[in-house]
């Protein structure tokens, strides 16, 4: 039996800040959820599951937190559940309500992800609250650094990433880090966090939430008669892999290498480079870029750096990266991946706005988490599925 | 004999009490109580959202009580430290004056024998209200409320509270007996069968999802190669102890292995450590060794037995054949 056609006919995310001391956990993910309900023209009782996605509950001390939230999105009587898969969970939750439409389990949809870094201390809660915390940044470090010995690329080019995502996130009114005076230069002088990665090729810590809702054939039609093109999924798939063994390939995971040949052959594309024309890609540390245009096979190994240096994932350039401005713009952890997903989405849509990339028709977001071992990607498009 | 370890870990944390929640907490500094109205009931405490159509409410506060009657209760015989009052009390379900809600709250009467359904309860209110639930220490038989006069209410946005957790482990028979053999100085690793890796403490095979048991046992060399590192500048947050940049390395155990992640490298300068680098492990005295870290969350840590791993002064390694083994 054929999968039921999967629309993304609504899309919000809040203000991503630093410190959004203006709202509960509850009315965070509230901010979110109803921009995407009213998105979608829909009203709350139209909904009928909600998927909520986030990182370690450790990180606000709320455990559980989708009993807590089940109020503030008109869960009172309906299918709430919660995906958490590190990093890429916001992801996950995206693909996860996709499938209970696919299934035809359910028709309209509601996924939610979120994360207020305020409310805890990420480097803290990941260190397991003792001294000497690498913090993610510490983790991936090393990996960066065997990237760059291994393909020889030049220093420059994780400077020129952070600042080609800061600068994209200037067209981005939702974005937290909005740089206007970003250079190379103060990418390059400012604090060695992690050597080999400047304070500046991180990510920030941020309080957000993103929020989509999914619905069928059927109801992805009607909004696109009604003027408010949806945007059809092509493709989703998670991976992972073992965080840790002898022989694990940690700079082009196999997990996400698979996970991204899965996507495609959904999608029916063979040359993704050629057949994909925008991507968000999770890059909460520069280098994470080419890693990943190499890692998705979005390069040849060991040229994804050549890419970028050659403007090639700039906003106008070829194959444009992350002009939301990324994760290196907004780091709201849980909802980051869906920020990705949902991103993605706009820009097949047509409704990103100032940084929106002309002509993008087929969009691919991917997110990943943990040991880079957790992997979740769709392709979503303009045109429904064919077939 | 099961070997149990135990660990203690404490967050801080600081809430966002939202405009809803902020109010009722700010009302309690002044001793009064609000609920919400939803509907035609009224909501005791406040929430941001009709629980049942998921509407927002709009910000209609109601003031109710102080005095309430029990509806429903439970009684705590042995109070342990985690409990908010350190003799006998009961939990119990309060309708306060003026609310259609239960309010969940501390029962202090002295006696089972005195509680009962239906009676009639008030607030005992702390000396000096902070803008939290237990600014309200317990109910009371009564209909008076005990406690300060009230003042001015504070403006209460966030509220910062501790966390602590306490894990117990009992060691899995894998980690007891890897435990064990730290504990005598000798690193312990299991070799598959089946693609002749090595994994430290974890009692299966990561890729290959086969058991592995003391039959696959062997040991290890405590010395190796710097495969990758990072050298962290400290931010500071609780607990935080590094205030200069602090070294964290790979290991790969000699003969490649197996990688033991986020290790020190002792008696140099972070500057100097290299990828290649030739180290071997400086062990606690065996009295200090201690499997504190282990837990049966994770797999063979090394932390606890050996200090951190010294630099030997052989010639390095090349980089490339290690640099990619990090965890
Ligand atoms: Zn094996």
């Amino acid at each position: 039996m054929a999968h039921e056609p999967v629309a993304v006919v609504g899309i919000g995310q809040t203000k991503h800040k630093k410190r959004r001391d203006d709202l509960s956990i509850a009315g965070l993910v509230r901010e979110a959820a109803q921009r995407a309900l009213d998105d979608a023209r829909l009203t709350w009782t139209d909904i009928d599951a909600v998927v909520i996605g986030k990182a370690p509950d450790i990180f606000e001390g709320v455990m559980k937190p989708e009993l807590y939230l089940a109020d503030a999105l008109g869960g009172a009587g309906k299918p709430v559940f919660r995906v958490h898969t590190a990093g890429s969970v916001g992801g996950s939750t995206a693909i996860v309500a996709s499938h209970l439409v696919s299934s035809r389990v359910h028709t309209r949809v509601l996924a939610v992800a979120w994360e207020k870094q305020s409310e805890g201390n990420a480097q803290f809660g990941l260190g397991g609250g003792k001294s000497g915390s690498i913090g993610a940044g510490g983790a991936f470090a090393p990996w960066i650094r065997a990237y760059i010995r291994k393909s020889g690329a030049p220093e420059h080019i994780g400077w020129q990433i952070a600042v080609k995502d800061r600068q994209n996130a200037l067209r981005n009114p939702y974005a937290h880090l909005h740089l206007k005076d970003i250079s190379v230069e103060k990418v390059r002088e400012s604090p060695m966090m992690w050597d080999p990665l400047h304070f500046l090729e991180s990510c920030p810590s941020s309080d957000g939430a993103g929020a989509i809702v999914l619905t069928d054939k059927a109801g992805g039609l009607a909004a696109a008669a009604d003027g408010r093109p949806p945007a059809w999924v092509l493709g989703t798939s998670m991976r992972s892999e073992p965080s840790s063994f002898n022989g694990r390939d940690p700079i082009r995971p196999q997990a996400g290498v698979d996970c991204a040949w899965d996507v495609y052959r959904q999608a029916g594309i063979t040359d993704p480079r050629r057949e994909i024309d925008v991507a968000e890609l999770y890059v909460p540390f520069s280098w994470y870029e080419p890693m990943w245009l190499e890692g998705h096979d979005l390069a040849p190994v060991g040229e994804g750096w050549k890419m970028v240096d050659r403007g090639e994932t700039a906003f106008d350039g070829s194959f444009p990266v992350n002009p939301s401005g990324g994760v290196l713009s907004s780091n709201p952890i849980g909802a980051s991946g869906m920020l990705r997903f949902l991103e993605a989405a706009l820009q097949v849509r047509g409704a990103a706005g100032e940084h929106q990339v002309d002509g993008a028709r087929v969009a691919l977001a991917q997110a990943y988490g943990a040991a880079a071992q957790y992997f979740a990607m769709w392709a979503v498009g303009s045109e429904p599925p064919s077939g | 004999m099961s070997t149990q370890t135990s660990q203690t870990i404490q967050f801080p944390y600081k809430r966002t009490l939202g405009p809803v929640i902020g109010r009722f907490f700010s009302e309690l500094t002044a001793l009064r109580i609000v609920g919400i109205r939803c509907g035609d009931r009224v909501v005791v405490p406040p929430m941001e959202y009709d629980p049942q159509t998921g509407e927002q409410l709009a910000e209609h506060y109601v003031e109710v009580g102080p005095a309430g009657t029990v509806v429903s209760w439970t009684w705590v015989p042995e109070p342990g430290p985690h409990h908010p009052l350190d003799r006998p009390f009961a939990y119990a379900l309060v309708k306060l004056d003026g609310a259609d809600t239960n309010l969940l709250h501390v029962l202090d009467t002295g006696g089972e024998d005195t509680v009962s359904t239906g009676m009639r309860v008030a607030p005992r209110w702390r000396a000096e209200p902070v803008g939290r639930i237990d600014d309200i220490e317990a109910f009371v038989p009564g209909e008076t409320p005990e406690g300060p006069t009230a003042g001015e209410p504070a403006d209460v946005r966030t509220m910062e509270f501790f966390s602590t957790i306490t894990y117990t482990d009992v060691l899995s028979p894998t980690l007891e007996r890897y435990a064990a053999s730290m504990r005598a100085g000798v690193i312990t690793g299991q070799r598959c069968p089946r693609c002749d890796r090595v994994f430290l403490g974890r009692g299966y095979c990561s890729v290959d999802a086969l058991r592995l048991g003391p039959e696959h046992e062997e040991a290890l060399p405590d010395h190796g190669v710097v495969s990758n590192y990072t050298i962290v500048t400290p931010t500071p947050y609780p607990g935080q102890k590094e205030t200069e940049p602090f070294a964290r390395a790979s290991v790969v155990l000699h003969g490649d292995e197996m990688v033991v992640s986020q290790q020190q490298i002792i008696g140099v300068p972070v500057a100097d450590i290299r990828v290649g680098m030739r180290v071997k492990a400086q062990w606690f005295p065996e009295a200090e060794r201690n499997a504190a870290e282990i837990s049966s969350k994770g797999w063979g840590t090394v932390a606890g037995f050996i200090e951190g791993w010294v630099p030997t002064g052989e010639p390095d390694e090349p980089a490339e054949q290690f640099m990619d083994r990090v965890f």
